[in-house]
C-alpha cells in the first residue's frame, strides 16, 4: 500500500484531481487532507497539474510509513512502496 | 498546540546598524516614502567607548516600524571585513551559497497589487530598483537591496490564509521536533512522521470559529 497526504487549498487541489484519474488510485479525505492511495506507484503529472515550482515542491504534506518518494522533479510526483 | 495567552501585538521596531545615513534616508523616506516617527539623538550610551550616535525609525504600517542606528566616527570596519556577499551587518565570502545569504530578510506586507506595484513604480524610479518581482502562487513579492545591502522584500498574499494551513504548520512543527530527536533527520523521514500525525489528529480538527 502506498499513501501520501496533500493538504486541501486552493493551489493543491489539481494535484489530487490528476492523481484520481488513474482508475488503481483512490483519493479520500482525512480532515482538511486528501489521502491519495493505491496498492502500487502513485504518479502525479506536473504539466498535468498546471503547478508551477512554489507550489509543486511543496505540496505533499506527508508520505505513509512504507511509501517513499522516488520522484519529485519538474516531470513528476512518485510514491512507492518503500 | 500552545495554550498561553497570545499577547504581543506585531513588531515594535526592528533595528539595524548604517554607514549610510542619508543614502537610508533617501530611501525608506523619500524613496518609499515611510514617514519618520522618532529619533534619538544620544551622546555616547553609558560605556566610555560607546560612538555618540543617532537611533532614527520610520513607519512601515500598523505603526511597526523599522530602525537604524548611526555611529559617528565608526566606518563598516568597526563589523570586519569587508565582505564579498552580504550586507554591512553581515559579511559572508564568496563561496557562501545565496540561499544562505538571502535567508536572513524583512519583508514588509501591503494589502494589494495595486499597492505592490506603487511600491515598484517608486523603487524603479530610484537608485534602488526592484531587482526581481515573484508570484510563488500563493503570494507575490518585489525584492531590491537598501543601501546598506539589506536584502529588501515587499509581499502582498494573493488569498488569504485558510485554517487549515494553521493545522498543517502545526503538524509539520511537531513533526520536526520528533524527528529532531532521532539521528539523522531527513526531509523523508519528516513526511513520514508528519504521514503519521495527520492520520491520528486531521479527522477530528475543526476550524476554529473565532481566530
Amino acid at each position: 500500500m502506498t499513501a501520501l497526504y496533500v493538504l486541501d487549498v486552493p493551489e493543491n487541489t489539481a494535484v489530487a484531481k490528476v492523481a484520481a484519474e488513474d482508475p488503481a488510485v483512490t483519493v479520500d479525505r482525512i480532515g482538511p487532507y486528501f489521502e491519495i492511495r493505491a496498492d502500487g506507484a502513485i504518479v502525479v503529472d506536473r504539466r498535468a497539474t498546471g503547478c508551477r515550482h512554489a507550489v509543486w515542491y511543496s505540496c505533499v504534506a506527508g508520505v505513509a510509513p512504507g511509501s517513499a518518494i522516488t520522484q519529485h522533479d519538474k516531470d513528476a510526483l512518485r510514491v512507492e512502496p518503500a | 498546540m500552545s495554550e498561553l495567552e497570545h499577547r504581543v501585538r506585531g513588531v515594535d521596531h526592528v533595528a539595524f546598524p548604517t554607514f549610510d545615513p542619508a543614502g537610508t534616508i533617501r530611501f525608506y523616506r523619500d524613496v518609499l516614502g515611510f514617514p519618520v516617527v522618532h529619533s534619538i539623538c544620544a551622546a555616547g550610551w553609558g560605556p566610555e567607548d560607546h560612538p555618540d550616535f543617532i537611533h532614527f525609525f520610520f513607519d512601515i504600517g500598523n505603526d511597526d516600524r523599522i530602525a537604524f542606528f548611526y555611529y559617528f566616527g565608526a566606518t563598516p570596519e568597526v563589523g570586519g571585513a569587508e565582505g564579498a556577499k552580504g550586507d554591512v551587518y553581515a559579511r559572508f565570502g564568496p563561496d557562501v551559497p545565496e540561499f544562505f545569504v538571502r535567508s536572513r530578510h524583512l519583508a514588509i506586507h501591503v494589502e494589494s497589487e495595486e499597492d505592490l506595484l506603487e511600491y515598484r513604480r517608486r523603487l524603479d524610479a530610484s537608485s534602488w530598483p526592484v531587482e526581481m518581482q515573484l508570484q510563488h502562487e500563493t503570494i507575490e513579492s518585489i525584492y531590491t537591496h537598501d543601501p546598506n545591502g539589506y536584502f529588501f522584500e515587499i509581499t502582498r498574499a494573493m488569498r488569504p490564509v485558510t485554517p487549515q494551513e494553521d493545522l498543517d504548520a502545526n503538524l509539520t512543527i511537531d513533526a520536526l521536533l520528533d524527528v529532531l530527536d532521532r539521528p539523522e533527520p531527513t526531509f523523508g523521514k519528516l513526511l513520514a512522521r508528519k504521514a503519521e500525525l495527520i492520520v491520528d489528529r486531521a479527522e477530528g480538527w475543526q476550524p476554529a470559529v473565532v481566530r
